[in-house]
């Protein structure tokens, strides 16, 4: 079983652009009804992105107005360097990374941090449960 | 954040260059061009000065004042004659010249002779305006509507980007507290600061009591100096103050024009602070007290 089986391909779930406001992030974010958004640049290589949990504890920490906040960059409030998993890779042992890390959803990369998919933890576990 | 510089000057005159650690450079000029040998008189005069004291200049006059805030007022010599007169201006000393337009269909003209093109505080989100102002290829001086919050600024940025020019200046003149009163938020040069763009203090107008006598704007001069120190301190790249020869028979802005004979020394004064902002830096490096992106 590989990752690319049952990964959510680029176009099904959120993905903005480094120039994207936080808001239209976050829009974005609300209408695919998933607690996650990836950044790519024009190369659509992952840049960053922005979770549930992220904004959840920016909210605790930011002091300035939400509409300071919401037109700021969402790059600059994302996290960088994410940990990622590649298409071939072998699904059990990347339902297990997700549940050592406590991980929802993983971006799906190729060569050059190309982003091409995301796999979500739900329909991984299940096709692992299935064999 | 790296700062763009931006670089104001075509053809023969002495470009200026604005941003970044360079030396703090200053636009300004009577509010309106009055007429022909009045305008040469006062860049006469400001050249002299900034000579003196070395400072990089940019001679600003505006042709139509299209805001004015009663019909009897005077409305400027209008585009023609005073683009003429702009670039009699430039052509004698070697300046580079801005001027705001407040119509779409005058900035191409605007653009071929000016340096630079202005967008009035109170247009600074029209995007047929800004569209017009991107299309001269000339630099902007943007400046934040009084209404405007200063992070709110970038959208304006973004339309000047997509309409296809990133040579812009970002300039405070104040902010509306209630009702004919403007305040300065020192915090907005940082802020505006961070679109990476150079910013600019208005220190004429943010003294302005917009339209507090009734069908015309007040101003308290006085209070010039003080903000002129702390803006520099602040960080700006650009100082913009309006001056008169004879401020009460300005024919614009009588209240509010910073008199000739008080330029020098608040020209002094803000160059001293910009060349202490910049050894302090040399010094402990960028701010970096708490920073808000962690």
């Amino acid at each position: 079983m590989r990752v690319e089986e049952v990964m959510i391909p680029i176009g099904s779930f959120p993905v903005v652009t480094k120039k994207t406001i936080l808001k239209e992030a976050l829009t974005e974010m609300g209408e695919a009804n998933l607690g996650l958004v990836c950044i790519i640049n024009e190369k659509q290589e992952l840049l960053g992105l922005i979770t549930d949990g992220d904004l959840r504890r920016k909210l605790l920490k930011v002091q300035k107005p939400f509409s300071a906040l919401f037109i700021d960059d969402a790059l600059i409030h994302a996290k960088q360097n994410p940990i990622t998993c590649r298409p071939g890779d072998n699904l059990k042992e990347v339902v297990q990374l997700m549940g050592e890390k406590q991980i929802w959803d993983l971006p799906v990369v190729e060569e050059e941090n190309k982003l091409v998919g995301l796999l979500h933890l739900h329909p991984a576990v299940k096709k692992v449960l299935e064999g | 954040m790296e700062q763009k510089i931006v670089t104001v000057g075509y053809g023969d005159v002495k470009k200026v260059e604005i941003g970044g650690t360079l030396p703090l450079a200053f636009v300004g000029g009577p509010c309106a061009i009055e007429n022909r040998d009045h305008a040469l008189f006062m860049a006469e005069s400001i050249a002299e000065i900034c000579e003196k004291l070395d400072i990089p200049w940019i001679y600003k006059s505006c042709y139509d004042k299209d805001c004015r805030s009663s019909p009897k007022s005077f409305h400027g010599v209008g585009i023609d004659e005073g683009l003429k007169i702009l670039s009699e201006v430039r052509e004698t000393f070697k300046v580079p010249v801005v001027s705001d337009f407040s119509d779409a269909s005058w900035a191409a003209a605007t653009g071929e002779v000016c340096d630079m093109v202005q967008v009035p505080a109170y247009l600074c989100r029209q995007t047929s305006i800004l569209r017009a102002a991107a299309a001269t290829g000339r630099p902007i001086l943007l400046k934040k509507g009084q209404f405007m919050s200063p992070w709110n600024m970038k959208n304006s940025c973004r339309k000047l980007e997509a309409f296809g020019n990133d040579q812009i200046i970002l300039a405070d003149r104040g902010t509306f507290m209630g009702y004919n009163m403007l305040v300065n938020d020192m915090t907005c040069f940082p802020i505006m600061r961070y679109t990476g763009y150079p910013v600019c203090y208005d220190a004429t107008h943010s003294i302005q009591l917009p339209t507090s006598m009734g069908n015309i704007s007040g101003g308290q001069r006085e209070f010039i100096p003080y903000l002129v120190r702390s803006a520099v301190a602040n960080g700006i790249n650009l100082l913009f103050m309006e001056t008169h020869d004879n401020p009460s028979k300005a024919l614009s802005d009588a209240n509010t024009v910073l008199d000739i004979k008080y330029l020098e020394n608040v020209l002094y004064q803000a160059k001293k602070v910009h060349e202490m902002r910049l050894e302090l830096f040399n010094e402990l490096g960028p701010d970096n007290v708490h920073p808000t992106i962690e």
